[in-house]
Order: C-alpha cells, then structure tokens, then sequence
C-alpha cells in the first residue's frame, strides 16, 4: 500500500456520544473518502450487573428488576421470565390471562415498530415522517396507559398471571385506537415504498442475502427482511398464539426497504391479532396461585421481543431466589452484523444501516471492557478494598 | 460630513448591519415555525433565534486544540462581512441599493459564497474528523450548486440586457420572468436551499452522520457570528430570487409578502424531502441543474434573437 493512500484513509468514531445513537455504543468507520473500509464495535459503556442482581432478590421481586432491562420492550423481558418461572414450577396460568400477556405484547410491538420507524426517518433526514409517525404513536401509548396506569414499564405481568383486567370501555377504546393507527400504517408503507427521495436512501443499501442472514446469525425482523422464516411465534407458538396462527411477513430483498416493509407489514399483522384476541377472549381468573420456592431445575425460555428473538436461561435450587439467569437480547444477535454491512457502503448511510438492525444497546451490556492498561480509573481489588476502609475510617473520625 | 453620514448609516443600519441581522433571525423563525408546523410540532417562540444569538455571544469560546487561531477567530467575522457587504449592492426591503455598478451581480453573488467557503476553511482548521469531513461536503456540494445557481441568475440578466443588479430589477419589475423563465425559476430556488444548506441538502450538516459538519468545533462567538451569516445570507437569497424572477420588489409590501411567499414555498420542500447523499447531490446538479440551465439559456437566447 502506498502512502498517499494511507494518508487518505481516517477513522470516523461513531458513539459513544453522538446524535444518531440515542445510546452509548461505539462504532469506529474507516472511510476512503466516503467510502467505509471496515468497521469495528465495542460495547459495554451501560452495563449494570442485572444478571448478577437477580440473584440476590427473591422471584417476585426480579419480575421488577428484569422489565426495566429494556425500555421499549419491558414487557417481553418479563413475559419471557414469567414463562420460564411458571414451566419450572408447573403452573398453567388461566387463558383470560395468557389472552391478556400477548394482547400487551403485541401493543408494544407496535409502539416499538412505530418508534422505530421515525428513528429510521430521522437518520435519513426525513423528519417529517419521523415527527408524524411518533404523534401516531401516541394513539398506542394511550391505550398502554389506560390499560396499565403506565406508559413504558407497564408492569402488566405478575407471576402466575397477569395485574390488569380488560373491561368493555378499555376494548372499544383499543379498537378504535387500532382503526386509526391501520389507516395512518396503511400510509406509512405507502410513503416508504413509493417516496423516491426516500426510496434513494433504502433501496438496494444495507443488503444481506439470505446466506449471510443464515451466517451472521441475525434474528427477528432483520433476518426476515432477508428471507430468513424465523419467528417463535409461529415455529414455536407460546401464550395466545398457540391459538391463532400468525401470517408470515417476509421479504426477500434484505435492504433497508424490506426491512421498512417487514416492520410495517407486521404492524398490520398485529392490529389483525389483537382484534382476534379481543373477539375471542376467554372469561375466567387473572391469576393462578405460584409457590413461593421454585422446584429447582433449568429451563430456556424463548419468546419473539419486537428486535427478534429474546432467550432466558433459568435455573433454580430450590429456593426463593434464583440461581443464575441468563438473558441474551436479540441485539446482540444483530448487531455483529452491522460491521459487515457497512462494508463499501457511503457513510452517509452508516447512521441508516445501524439502525435498520434497530439497536437496543443497553439491553445488551454484558460486560465493561476496559481497553488499554495504566488507567487512572482503573481499580484492583485491593485497592477499593483499602478506599472503602479509609471512607468509612474517615467518616468515623469526623 | 453628510456623506460620512449617509455611508455610515448604510453600513451599519440599513441596508446592511443592524437591518438585515434583525431581519434575518426573523426569517430564521418563520422558516423554522413554518417547517414546525408543517411536521406537527409547535416550534419556536418568536424570541428564539434572539435569545440563541445573545446567548452564544455570551458563551465561553472554546478553542480547540491544534487550529490556526487567527483563521479560527477571523473566519467568522471575514464570512459575515462577505454576507453583508453583498447587501450594499441589492434592493433591500424593497429600496434601490446603496451602491451600484455595472457588472455588481457577480460581485453579490461571490460576497455570498464567501461566507460557504469560510465556513469550509473553518471546518477543515480543525482536526476533528466530522468537522473535516463536513469541510469537505461543504466544498464539494458548493462546487455542485454554484455554477447553476449563478447561471440561472443570469437569465434574468441576459433578458434585461444588464449585469448591474439595479437595471436588472427595474427590467424585472414590469416583466414577471418566473413565466418567461419557469426552468430558471426552479434552479435558482433549488440552488438557493443549497446555498444555505437547508434539507434535503444538508448533507454538509447532517447531525445523525457527522453531527454539525464544519461547525461542529465551533462555539461561543464564532457558532454566533456563523448562524447570523446564514440567517444574513437567507435574506438576501430570497431577495435576489424575489426582485428578478417574481416581478421585481418595488416596494416594503411587495419585498415582504414576495420573499415570505418564497419562504413557505421552502420551507414545505423542506418537510417533504429526505436528506440526499453527497454524491446523489452533485449527482443532481451536475446531471440535471446545470442541463435545465443550459436549456432555459438556448430558450432566452432564441426568444431573443427572434425578437
């Protein structure tokens, strides 16, 4: 390689403050001009110890901890917790109750796809879409509200059941929600596929062949946009989708565009689903009785979050806390993937790219990485030992 | 004395100076409330652009390390000179400029690039990636818009047989050349929202890419004097495109309404459009702008040899 293009070459870093990440995250581009040449990521900036915490509370108490994982898809990290804790302890929670999980479930998948939706509208410049699309998202935010008292940590699930109860105002009110946002989507799908401008930033950017969904290991929308069938709602039905089949929404294109299409095409997958389970909702109790102590044993619980697939490893000893718990979120899945996407790609779609896996980084945080060695902050064990002695020796002087 | 006098006003009230600041920060608001409301926000209170100018007047300038200092204070300052002193030369709310010579629309139209190509001497003095990368975008899209945007200007020009902007506007104020020439019309308004690097080209600043382009560095003083020769350079862009295309501002009532006329019709380009990437930008230009130019100058030159 000659020098003059190396000198050419510089790494742009992305994260982990910057204004197209709304979360710490660090990404470093190499570009030749516009042109990105690799790519790294490093994660870790919002790690916060949470599968080390649950082991300390008891399991009422980790439902609480184990929703605040995510912001967006609260529900789902404990829908899918709550899961493996009834099959551990052999409990069947009534059908009302199941109907109610899912219909929350898919309610949030819709804030969530709406939410993402503007966020990819903002990263390419297109406010317009952003700002409307988030005022639509509103409609479903309310319901969320009146359905549970909150807007982000719904808190609907208990284990053995769910809190909140559907009553006949709260169904005319989510029906008519679902009237008005299936007309705004059904405008939305034409605006993403139809718009040129916008068009010129989404097709044929960002694309992953079906062979490299399969390699990289991608789940959730991501992998359908590129053909992947992949979905545990319908290869492994759980809660009220036992019931009602799902329909497919792939496409096979596996650029920014289709995965536009799958998101907004499962929006409307999801108003269909949550009018079914509203036709057909069961009568009957909330909740079932749970023991307080857990047979002890292991169980993968898995369930489809709106970003893909979200995996819980439980296992109990037999006590009223449990043993260990592992969570891997469907970002982490995804997001490998973006360092081969942006390969030759113009920087200026970087931004686009990166959000069309839809990230969640602090989901994800399993561990702080310390990079490099003489660190000012970094600590050993002694030497935290000898400062909390020295803290607290003070404060006894004083 | 009396001419000291006179001279004076014109360069520091009207038609340059305190005049046009006041002026462009309101333009800056309307732009900015109208493309609010257009998105279904409620956008800034009127006050907005005012309080952000004091504001970052009174704020620590941070110089970053490993820039050249004088370039770093001097660019802003030469950038708004450029911006205002172009002001001398055209017909400010509606009034005959204070200067004229044959051949000043060329001069006007530089003055007004000077402030674009410090803000890209401004991006590249630093060392910071997105600011260089910014600097260079800012060039790059300046070389694209330009040469249209100019020769669209002087269609006007050639139909009124004068480069002198005064002789232009007295031409146009009795012939409405948006119908003669509606190809030019397009391009010099498309090349404009270039200029001041307002969506879909602004690609020089796309936050979610590059945070603030050339300006990212920038704060205090400098970001100040930089926004007020955007919002100078605002209005004297919509005047230019308002005194030839659309009938000539004859007077304040006719300057008002024409140039806020004109605002609106940016501002919903503004909502509709996505960003464009750099390459789609000069794309644009070069295939397109610059051929329509080319095709509206064969129009005038024919039309005109006919006469």
């Amino acid at each position: 390689m000659n020098p003059s293009s190396e000198e050419k070459r510089f790494t742009i870093p992305i994260g982990p403050q910057h204004p197209a990440l709304k979360e710490p995250g660090h990404f470093e581009f190499v570009v030749d001009g516009e042109i990105v040449e690799s790519a790294t990521v490093r994660l870790g900036y919002v790690h916060r110890g949470i599968e080390k915490a649950v082991e300390s509370r008891t399991w009422t108490q980790n439902l609480y901890l184990l929703e605040r994982i995510c912001g967006i898809c609260s529900h789902i990290h404990a829908t899918a917790y709550c899961l493996g804790v009834e099959k551990l302890a052999g409990v069947i929670i009534p059908p009302r109750a199941q109907a109610i999980r899912t219909l929350v479930a898919e309610l949030e998948r819709i804030h969530s796809h709406l939410l993402w939706l503007g966020v990819a509208a903002h990263e390419a410049g297109f406010d317009a879409l952003f700002m409307y699309s988030w005022r639509d998202r509103e409609t479903v935010m309310d319901i969320l509200e009146n359905l549970t008292g909150n807007r982000v940590n719904y808190s609907a699930n208990s284990l053995g059941g769910v809190k909140y109860d559907l009553n006949t105002r709260l169904e005319v009110a989510i029906r008519e929600g679902l009237d008005f946002l299936e007309a705004r989507t059904r405008h939305y799908l034409d605006v993403v596929t139809t718009d040129g401008l916008f068009l010129r930033r989404t097709q044929g950017i960002g694309s992953m062949t079906y062979e490299e969904a399969l390699n990289t290991g991608v789940t959730g929308p991501t992998a359908r946009a590129s053909g992947v069938q992949r979905d545990l709602r319908i290869d492994s039905p759980y809660l009220a989708y036992r019931d009602t089949p799902l329909e497919w929404a792939v496409e096979r294109e596996g650029d920014l565009r289709a995965r536009f299409v799958v998101r907004i095409r499962e929006l409307f997958e999801s108003y269909r689903f949550i009018r079914v389970i509203l036709d057909t909702l069961p009568a009957g109790d909330l909740v079932a009785r749970m023991p307080r102590r857990i047979k002890a044993g292991e169980i993968v619980s898995r369930v489809e979050a709106p970003r893909g697939e979200l995996f819980y490893f439980i296992k109990s000893d037999g006590g009223d806390k449990p043993a260990r718990i592992k969570v891997r979120t469907p970002t982490l899945c995804n997001i490998a993937s973006v360092t081969q996407l942006v390969i030759g790609q113009h920087l200026a779609d970087v931004p686009m790219i990166l959000v069309g896996i839809d990230p969640c980084f602090s989901c994800n945080d399993r561990t702080a990485l310390i990079r490099g060695g003489e660190d000012d902050q970094l600590w050993d064990w002694a030497r935290l030992r000898q400062y909390g002695i020295d803290h607290y020796r003070q404060e006894d002087d004083s | 004395m009396n001419e000291m006098l006179q001279t004076l006003i014109a360069l520091l009230l009207f038609p340059t100076g305190l005049f046009l600041l006041v002026n462009g920060m309101i333009y800056e608001w309307i732009d900015r409330k109208l493309v609010a409301r257009l998105q279904n926000r409620v956008g800034p209170p009127w006050y907005q652009p005012f309080a952000d100018a004091v504001k970052l007047l009174a704020n620590e300038e941070i110089i970053p390390a490993g820039v050249h200092r004088g370039l770093f204070f001097g660019l802003p300052i030469v950038g708004l000179a450029g911006a205002l002193t172009s002001a001398l030369y055209m017909p400010v709310a509606g009034l005959p400029p204070a200067y004229s010579f044959a051949g000043d629309l060329i001069v006007a139209v530089y003055l007004l690039s000077l402030l674009t190509l410090c803000l890209a001497l401004a991006g590249a003095n630093t060392r910071g990636q997105f600011s260089l990368i910014g600097a260079t975008r800012t060039l790059t899209q300046l070389y694209s818009y330009e040469a249209p945007f100019l020769l669209a200007l002087l269609g006007p020009a050639m139909a009124a047989g004068s480069w002198q902007i005064s002789e232009i506007v007295a031409y146009s104020n009795d012939h409405w050349l948006i119908f003669s020439q509606p190809i030019g019309f397009v391009v010099v308004l498309i090349g404009l929202m270039g200029k001041l690097e307002l969506s879909p080209f602004d690609t020089p600043e796309a936050e979610t890419e590059i945070v603030a382009g050339a300006l990212t560095e920038y704060s205090g003083r400098g970001l100040a004097l930089f926004r007020l020769g955007q919002q100078v350079e605002l209005v004297l862009g919509l005047t230019l495109v308002a005194a030839f295309y659309l009938g000539g501002v004859a007077s304040p009532l006719a300057y008002v309404t024409k140039t806020l006329f004109l605002l609106l019709f940016i501002a919903s380009l503004q909502t509709l459009m996505t960003r464009l990437r750099i390459d789609q930008t000069v794309g644009l230009w070069w295939r397109y702008g610059a051929l329509l130019v080319l095709l509206q100058w064969l129009v005038i030159i024919l039309i005109g040899g006919a006469k």
